[in-house]
């Protein structure tokens, strides 16, 4: 999957869980750049992007992110 | 973590008169189809349909209760009703873990409860944060 494909998906997701309409996602969005992504929403966020990649993060990767595009460096380093 | 990947939980919960009518007073539904035998029975069941959500009860107290650990809160909780049931009627809870999220601290688990005669009565997922 290359890094257009994993935004989409995490879009679809963030969409899903978010239910607040459209989500449009840049590499360098934050949560500040999406309405009702908070820290509560983030655990369910990660939970889902998990599944969906059949990946697992570790606590000390979620909290060294600081924008979707390094989120997705993470999911492509796991996907191998 | 004190939770391993497809552990397995079981608890035998009853639909007592007393959770009936403590669940009516704390939901204040007087619905007919839970509170009127004949009206229930005009709707095809055999008797008084109880409240499902007292089965959402139940999984309250198993993730209260029934855990290897107290520090946990319910982050969601999906529940399917697949069966009615009735005043009296024995339970059997089975919860699995179905997912272990350690990076945000969350276990998940699919669980269902069984009526005595084998039917299934209610089966869904509930997502658990573990408190630090």
């Amino acid at each position: 999957m290359n890094r257009k494909e994993i935004i989409n998906t995490l879009e679809a997701i963030f969409e899903d869980i978010i239910d607040e309409g459209a989500v449009t996602l840049s590499e360098t969005s934050t949560s500040k750049d999406v309405d009702g992504w908070d820290s509560l929403t983030n655990i369910q966020l990660v939970v889902v992007i998990e599944k969906q990649f059949k990946i697992r993060f570790t606590s000390e990767e979620i909290i060294s992110w600081n924008n979707v595009g390094e989120m997705i460096d993470c999911i492509l380093t796991k996907e191998g | 973590m004190d939770f391993k990947l497809n552990e397995t939980y079981k608890h035998e919960f009853q639909v007592t008169q007393e959770v009936y009518l403590s669940f009516q007073k704390c939901s204040n539904d007087w619905n007919p189809l839970h509170t009127d035998e004949l009206f229930a029975k005009s709707k095809g069941f055999p008797d008084k349909v109880m409240y499902g959500n007292i089965l959402n009860a139940f999984v309250s107290y198993f993730i209260g209760e029934c855990l290897p650990t107290k520090n946990v809160i319910i982050q969601s909780q999906e529940i399917a009703f697949k069966n009615p049931v009735f005043m009296n009627e024995k339970l059997s809870f089975e919860a699995r873990v179905s997912g272990i999220y350690e990076s945000v601290n969350t276990v998940e688990f699919k669980y269902k409860f069984i009526k005595f005669d084998g039917v299934l009565a209610a089966k869904g997922l509930i997502q658990i944060g573990l408190l630090r």
